[in-house]
């Protein structure tokens, strides 16, 4: 069976946003309605921006990319959810939520550890016109139901479909990238089966320095970051307070 | 025996007992239910076959190639091609036709009849913001055949730079990790330059690049000089280190780097003298910085069309009619400056855009035009191709009924006969017979001189891109690029400097997750202060405030950064923030 | 009478039992007939058509569904039989290029995936297995909408998520939301 995960290098993250939008194009997410701000914004992706606390030429700034972390043990969201919604897909280990199932109580959201789970408050909303961009491998949501990243599995599906006529039964890897990993120009977002010892986040997840975000909650995150700046490091497992994160 | 009401309340009852029995309550409920999944105001996405078109994305001059996954007639999703990523504008580029500011009405008859009656004496000028274009060519020619026709361009054309071969990168304000140039090779290149960013507020770029020079804001000029002289083997002027607020120390340390460690490239966010003086003395003419060349033009327009002048370059109040070809905006000029430049009674200002957001809020016409990816139209020669490039924006769908066409407008104005331009000047890179020409479907690079002319006609109408071949043969034409000056310092006693980060614009309102549903980018219509300064000003984050300058004042939203230095206010601005700003301002913020 | 009441409860319990079972779907499917009175039988064996002549998976796998008026229009430019019902098709539909809106019994929600090509190739199943012997009908039968869902009525003869997990319950796939929802 397929694990799949992501090896994120920090380094290489420019902050530009491109994956933000590409995310929002693929899975048909609303523009933000007027007073949405970032706590009632939809991203399924978000990039921070965190620095080392210093000032003028000594500060030191690095761009993170915050996804849902496809926690692969005692995942909190699958084990809080009244509705079952929200489960571990056996056959990609990605943790696949099913709005249609969602009933909006949101308990998903107080338990995932990384805030990546976000809630419909409105119906969504595209200016006339603009509802002809939709993309049809996915489903628009209704307001009321809680959303997050899927790894884009409309795309694993069309993967799926273009092996199918071809008679075969598995997919071709690099055929199935999410959005976020497509549009990244620098490459810092990287995709693969983490149970293909050989692929890019399997190895990039066994290098030193990698690390993944509240590593001590003991979630197994199936997202791999790396960074050879020190204090990013130091940042994301125990921030001591002079450091900064915005975003 | 009479029915009386007990009758009737036990056949009701009855009635409800049984009907539990039915799939009648339970169906009402599920349907209900799912009748809420689908209500109209969930759109349901268009079904049909998928196909894949290739054009260039004309949203800068980048002009980076675009992949459309389209549904039907309908792109729903454009990607760049690998090694050619698109920034988060040009992935929702197909969103523009339905952004809701668009403009698609323009009172098109009486703005030709104002033209028309205007002062024969006054002179008439097409203010171009994307100069390099066929479509210039077309100006230029129109405003050849008019008397008093003015060609002008916003600002000096830069000469295009090759990072992938230089080693350490000074960059006053040029914004490399944030859309300049060509993104991907900004990136590609990335790894092999050291990049020193002098800048006054902490950008992204200065945030990623090697070295960060906060520098103070509007002393870049007297830093250059300072680096010049040092190059030039002369002492460093004592009072630098206090004007700029850099240290002498690392000043010099600087100046040894891009002496040193070669080859060194100078860039910055608005050309100045000093910053070419200083690519001149290290020897990057030639190895990092190169003329910008154009494609091979029609040898009848070149004989028939007016120069190119900079806006800055023209008399005062000397204006009458000015055009304004807002299609495409690379710049904004400063409604300011523009207005200084036009006569003082009864100017005639008409402008095309697609939105009321740009000079439609001072123009007397607005005429609407088709946008990309509407729009027909070349890219002009990108910042970093050393070699001259063609690149057509295919159309991916059509534009709607009632939108102007500027060059068609201008030539049939000025009475040039209406020819296909853009196939005229196809014709004339065929006839030239050099360069390659790249298609994206097949990925493959075929010479000119192999093509026949229909061919590479097609190739071009599908996003395919023409380059120049390197070598010793007669170059391409070299743009004209005009003359420029210090940038301006205003003198007033408002306490705050203005530092504006200019906003791109149209965007598509998905762009609201890089603006408001994160903080990852500084909201159009929001300023950043220092933690202090907005103290001082009786301001706190997220409130909202008036930005005032000499020029008037405008409602804004606080944002608070510590990495700003004091007694700098940063402003994302939109065309009429920078109105308010203009060059080099001062402001002041207060609470209201 | 001593027991009414009674009598009167059963005769309400009855009433609500008969037109819950009976009444319900006339009251609550809306009918219409197809667009085209279309002949599967003559296309078949006048034809000499089979399936995926016209209903085809593409070679990225997608599927085409009911076909477009483009390929109706590729033999019914003009009228290849005397039926009323062709001509009326070319005359309303072929003539001024509109394509037919044809009513699709097995429209599913949107939040559904159900990619044709991995059932039909990989899991070899032939069209009757869903889609009964509707290739060989001569009429199409009217199409029934739920009033208040909008769903076909088709739906609830074989085409509900309990079909499909006859098959996807087993094995690897138990259990696998993200296989068949978007």
């Amino acid at each position: 069976m397929t694990r799949y995960g992501m090896s994120i290098d920090i380094d290489r993250c420019t902050g530009c946003g491109a994956c933000m939008v590409a995310c929002a194009v693929e899975n048909n997410i609303p523009p933000a309605p007027e007073g949405a701000g970032d706590r009632k914004g939809i991203t399924w992706i978000r990039v921070f921006q965190v620095n080392n606390g210093e000032d003028g030429s000594n500060r030191k700034s690095a761009f993170v990319p915050v996804l849902c972390q496809q926690c692969g043990h005692e995942t909190p969201c699958v084990s809080v959810c009244p509705q079952q919604a929200v489960r571990v897909d056996p056959q990609t280990g990605i943790v696949g939520q099913m709005p249609e199932r969602c009933l909006g109580c949101r308990y998903c959201m107080a338990a995932c550890p990384y805030h990546a789970r976000y809630f419909n408050w409105w119906d969504p909303v595209w200016p006339p016109g603009m509802e002809k961009t939709l993309n049809p491998a996915v489903a628009p949501r209704m307001r009321g139901v809680v959303e997050k990243c899927n790894f884009c599995h409309g795309r694993w599906h069309a993967a799926k479909e273009r092996a199918a006529a071809q008679n075969r039964r598995e997919i071709d890897p690099g055929d199935y990238l999410p959005a976020c990993v497509e549009a990244c120009p620098t490459g810092a977002i990287r995709f693969g089966d983490l149970n293909d010892r050989a692929s890019v986040p399997a190895r990039d997840a066994r290098q030193d320095g990698s690390f993944r975000l509240l590593e001590k909650l003991g979630t197994d995150p199936k997202i791999h970051y790396h960074s050879r700046q020190g204090w990013v490091r130091q940042i994301a497992s125990a921030p001591s307070g002079k450091e900064k994160a915005r975003g | 025996m009479q029915t009386t009401r007990r009758d009737l309340f036990k056949f009701a009852a009855g009635s409800a007992a049984g009907l539990v029995f039915t799939p009648v309550p339970w169906r009402l409920i599920t349907d209900t239910a799912l009748w809420s999944e689908n209500w109209p105001g969930i759109p349901r996405p268009a079904r049909g076959e998928i196909h894949t078109r290739f054009t260039n994305c004309a949203l800068c001059p980048a002009g980076c190639a675009v992949r459309a996954r389209c549904v039907g007639p309908q792109p729903v999703a454009l990607t760049g091609l690998p090694g050619q990523p698109l920034c988060a504008f040009g992935l929702v580029g197909h969103h523009l036709p339905y952004h809701p500011g668009r403009v698609t009405q323009g009172a098109l008859e009486q703005a030709a009849a104002a033209i028309a009656h205007r002062d024969p004496k006054a002179s008439i000028a097409v203010l171009d913001l994307r100069p390099g274009r066929t479509a210039s060519w077309t100006y230029r020619r129109a405003m050849a055949a008019i008397p008093h026709g003015l060609y002008l361009a916003p600002k000096r054309i830069s000469p295009a730079v090759n990072l992938a071969d230089a080693k350490t990168v000074l960059s006053f304000g040029a914004p490399l990790l944030e859309g300049w140039g060509t993104p991907a090779s900004v990136f590609a290149a990335r790894e092999r330059f050291r990049l020193v960013q002098v800048e006054p507020v902490p950008s992204p770029t200065a945030a990623l690049a090697d070295l960060w020079l906060p520098i103070r804001a509007g002393s870049e000029t007297a830093l250059a000089r300072a680096i010049a002289q040092l190059l030039r083997k002369q002492a460093l002027p004592p009072e630098v280190a206090a004007l700029t607020g850099i240290p002498e120390e690392q000043i010099v340390s600087v100046a040894r780097q891009v002496a040193e460690n070669g080859p060194a490239l100078v860039v910055a966010a608005e050309e100045f003298p000093a910053m070419s003086e200083l690519n001149r003395l290290l020897g990057s003419l030639g190895r990092t910085v190169f003329p910008r060349r154009e494609a091979p033009v029609p040898e009848s327009w070149t004989r028939a069309a007016a120069p190119v002048t900079t806006f800055a370059s023209v008399a005062d109040h000397s204006i009458g009619v000015l055009l304004i070809d807002e299609s495409a905006p690379d710049t904004y000029l400063p409604w300011s400056v523009v207005q200084k430049k036009l006569v003082p009674y009864d100017p005639l200002v008409v402008t095309f855009a697609s939105s009321r957001a740009g000079y439609g809020r001072h123009a007397q016409y607005l005429l609407p035009t088709a946008v990309y990816p509407e729009i027909t139209s070349d890219l002009p020669p990108a910042l970093h191709s050393a070699a001259a490039t063609f690149r057509l924006a295919a159309p991916l769908v059509a534009p709607p009924a009632g939108v102007v066409d500027p060059p068609t407008f201008v030539a049939r104005m000025a009475r040039l006969p209406l020819t296909p331009a853009l196939r005229e000047r196809a014709g004339a890179i065929h006839q030239a017979g050099r360069g390659t020409v790249s298609t994206w479907r097949d990925g493959k690079s075929v010479p000119v001189r192999q093509v026949k002319f229909d061919d590479f006609w097609s190739a071009l109408n599908e996003g395919g891109c023409w380059i120049d071949s390197q070598g010793p043969q007669a170059p391409a034409p070299q743009m004209e690029s005009g003359s420029f000056a210090d940038p301006p310092v205003e003198q007033s006693s408002l306490p705050l400097v203005v530092v504006t980060t200019a906003v791109p614009q149209p965007f598509s309102p998905l762009l609201s997750k890089l603006y408001g549903e994160s903080n990852l980018r500084l909201s159009p219509g929001r300023i950043a202060l220092h933690p202090e300064t907005a103290r001082q000003c009786g301001v706190t984050d997220g409130a909202r405030a008036a930005l005032e300058t000499i020029r008037g004042r405008a409602a804004v939203q606080v944002s608070i950064d510590s990495g700003m230095p004091p007694g700098v206010v940063r402003v994302a601005a939109t065309p009429a923030l920078l109105d308010l700003c203009g060059p080099s301002a001062r402001a002041k913020v207060v609470r209201v | 009478m001593r027991n009414r009441g009674t009598f009167l409860f059963l005769a309400g319990a009855v009433a609500a039992l008969g037109a819950g079972w009976m009444g319900l779907p006339y009251a609550i499917y809306a009918r219409r007939a197809q667009p085209v009175d279309f002949s599967h039988k003559v296309h078949v064996e006048q034809g000499g058509l089979k399936c995926n002549d016209c209903h085809e998976l593409r070679s990225d796998g997608s599927f085409a569904g009911i076909p477009r008026l483009e390929k109706c229009a590729g033999c019914h430019a003009a009228p290849m039989g005397a039926t009323a019902a062709e001509k009326q098709f070319i005359d309303r539909y072929v003539a001024p290029q509109r394509e037919v809106p044809w009513a699709v019994y097995a429209r599913q929600p949107e939040n559904v995936y159900f990619p044709h090509a991995s059932h039909l190739k990989l899991a070899g199943l032939s069209c009757e297995t869903c889609h009964g012997d509707h290739g060989r009908t001569n009429t199409l039968r009217p199409y029934q909408e739920d009033r208040i869902s909008g769903y076909p009525r088709d739906i609830w003869r074989g085409m509900k998520m309990d079909t499909c997990l006859e098959c996807h319950r087993q094995g690897s796939r138990k259990n696998s939301c993200l296989e068949c929802h978007k």
